[in-house]
């Protein structure tokens, strides 16, 4: 195996290795300020090779069947005051810091530029840019993606912060993201609540702080909780209500699954803790 | 200067009898001694901060000049219960790709500083490790370890790298991209070690990447190594479990040294299903290390990957000429060319790689 000299001859194959499908002309569209562009460009042939499945990064998946979903309005899990992308505002999109190296945001990607490969030009995160101003639409193919997908169960892709993750400070939301766009109709505030435990509390016993539910008009995949106020340091979790699980579904009628509820009927969903820095 | 080098000498013999098992720094300087990781390093399965063997090791044996009162100072430790320790790599770089212009650069690649603290002599200690630059500060490992990382079980507790084949320093290196599971790539969980004579094993349980925002399954980590003076084994496997879908993954490598060159080889192949379609991938390493003198090494790669064993014609290759120079301790210098070849229609695929690198290490 090692001793071939040289990589595959790419034969019946586009330029990211996969097979071609009859019809598609096989190359990628030129690069431009579409999303489909970019993810055939930029996300898919560089990014993807590290961010995909199940052992992607921070889990942010950014191969073509999940890219939009984890990108558009969802906070970033390393500054979760920024958005990765934020609809009509790239310099306040956590990717486009990422890409050209700002120092607040940790390592700049695609990682190891330049030293194993080579950064992305600053005429190739404009086409980014641009499409992040023009309001960060998804593309034709996102959409057939959600079309094709649309038979499997709604189910919870990621939580921000993290299940059992402590976090230096109050988030200002958290972030569910879906993998189908949600029925809003039957979503609020009534839906789901942030609970503060007390240390030594019996479980199912701590304290319920008032939040506001919404969905990002950006995509329908993404929901918020907002506490009604700054979260003080310590032990939180992230219930949906008895009866509310049903109210989460997608604009299919699919309803979410959340597991087994607890005596009260309700499913917690991720827990996490608030510390304080000195 | 002659009866300080013979001291050093004599206490690294004197340290290395002390250590029931024979091991390393990097992977080959561990095929080359035929060390296992925890007689460098202060973490069992290896990497990071280097304990006073591997701080002494690293003084007298690695570079081409040993430096006189090198002995007298540095150990890492700053009281008996904490040490620390650092790397720090800059480089210039010289990256081409087909009809792409080419990009040079200085990058600070990383300074990292490391720090274990030691609660309890032989038994308790807490470990950071933490990316200083470029950039923000970013944590890479941070854990409580109890029990005989040298002798015996222990268990960690906390943030840490997963065990998984080679622990090479290229993290770029197709076996770590397509497994997963690299010194970039953390994980929280715990961690149940065994070492014992020529064997070294790990149990761990952690969330798994796939996991990380969901807690919707966990990644199970399980490897063993056996170690002898001139050759090693060794067998890995992990699996996790997410609601996007499974992975799971199998490797194998060795080391085998002869005369002076160190060889490592290691196969990896993943099963994975959350990809759509459900893919099975494979990735293969060679690599033979020859140290030309005493602070001289020559690193030859050899690697090849399948992103898809149902696709035809969809194999890349990466073959790596590196020379490291070691002058003075503390001091490396690290020259070298790699090229790709991938499907001719990805320019990525297809690129070269020159590469210069300054490598200050304590």
């Amino acid at each position: 195996m090692l001793i071939a000299a040289c990589g595959g001859n790419g034969e019946g194959l586009d330029a990211n290795g996969r097979p071609l499908v009859p019809g598609d002309g096989g190359s990628p569209p030129p690069l431009s300020a579409d999303f489909d562009a970019i993810q055939a460009n930029i996300f898919t042939p560089i990014c993807s090779v590290c961010h995909v499945g199940g052992s992607a990064p921070m889990g942010l998946r950014l191969d073509a069947a999940n890219s939009f979903n984890l990108l558009v309005g969802v906070p970033s899990t390393e500054v979760p005051s920024l958005l990765r992308v934020k609809p009509g505002d790239p310099d306040n999109s956590y990717i486009i810091q990422k890409l050209e190296g700002h120092q607040a945001v940790g390592q700049q990607m695609p990682f190891g530029c330049p030293t194993t490969q080579p950064c992305l030009t600053t005429s190739t995160i404009a086409f980014i840019r641009q499409w992040i101003t023009n309001g960060a639409p998804p593309s034709a193919t996102a959409a057939t993606a959600a079309t094709v997908h649309a038979a499997a169960p709604l189910a919870i892709t990621s939580i921000v912060p993290d299940d059992v993750e402590p976090v230096s400070a109050s988030p200002p939301q958290i972030m569910i993201a879906f993998n189908h766009d949600l029925d809003v109709t039957q979503i609020d505030s009534r839906s789901m609540h942030i609970e503060r435990l007390d240390p030594g509390a019996p479980p199912m016993a701590g304290e319920i702080v008032p939040a506001r539910v919404t969905v990002s008009s950006a995509n329908l995949r993404a929901l918020m909780v907002w506490p009604s106020r700054p979260l003080s340091a310590g032990h939180y979790r992230l219930v949906i209500n008895a009866g509310s699980p049903s109210q989460f579904s997608d604009i299919a009628g699919h309803s979410l699954s959340v597991g087994v509820p607890n005596e009260l009927g309700e499913s917690v969903i991720s827990t996490f803790d608030i510390e304080v820095l000195p | 200067m002659i009866q300080r080098l013979t001291l050093a000498a004599l206490m690294l013999a004197i340290i290395a009898l002390l250590r029931t098992a024979p091991a390393e720094a990097e992977p080959y300087l561990a095929v080359m001694t035929g060390y296992k990781c925890n007689v460098c390093h202060v973490n069992p399965t290896g990497g990071g901060l280097r304990n006073e063997f591997g701080v002494t090791y690293a003084k007298v044996l690695l570079p081409a000049e040993t430096i006189d009162n090198a002995l007298d100072s540095w150990t890492g430790k700053i009281t008996d219960r904490l040490q620390v320790g650092g790397d720090l790599r800059t480089d210039w770089t010289r990256t081409t790709a087909p009809n792409s212009p080419s990009q040079q650069a200085f990058a600070l690649e990383q300074f990292r500083v490391y720090a274990n603290l030691t609660l309890i002599p032989d038994r308790l200690a807490i470990y950071v490790d933490e990316q200083i630059a470029p950039n923000g500060s970013q944590n890479e490992e941070a854990y409580v370890r109890y029990g005989s990382t040298t002798d015996g079980f222990y268990i960690k507790g906390g943030q840490f790298y997963l065990p998984f084949g080679w622990r090479l320093q290229d993290q770029t290196a197709f076996v770590r991209q397509v497994t997963g599971i690299s010194m970039v790539t953390p994980d929280k969980g715990v961690e149940l070690g065994w070492e014992r004579s020529s064997w070294s094993a790990q149990f761990d349980v952690t969330n798994g990447a796939a996991n990380a925002s969901t807690g919707s399954g966990y990644q199970i980590t399980t490897q063993v190594a056996y170690t002898q003076p001139i050759w090693r084994v060794g067998i890995a496997g992990s699996s996790e479990q997410s609601n996007i879908g499974d992975r799971r993954v199998g490797g194998l490598f060795a080391g085998l040294k002869t005369g002076p060159i160190a060889w490592l080889a290691e196969g990896d192949i993943v099963r994975d299903e959350s990809l759509p379609g459900g893919r099975t991938l494979a990735a293969a390493l060679l690599e033979g290390d020859w140290r030309v003198l005493k602070g001289h090494n020559l690193k030859l790669t050899a690697e090849y990957q399948d992103p898809d064993r149902r696709v035809s014609n969809d194999q890349q290759t990466r073959y790596s000429f590196v020379y490291e120079y070691t002058p003075l301790p503390g001091l490396q210098l690290r020259a070298g060319y790699r090229r790709y070849f991938g499907i001719p229609q990805n320019n990525g695929q297809n690129q070269q790689l020159i590469l210069m690198e300054l490598h200050g290490y304590f």
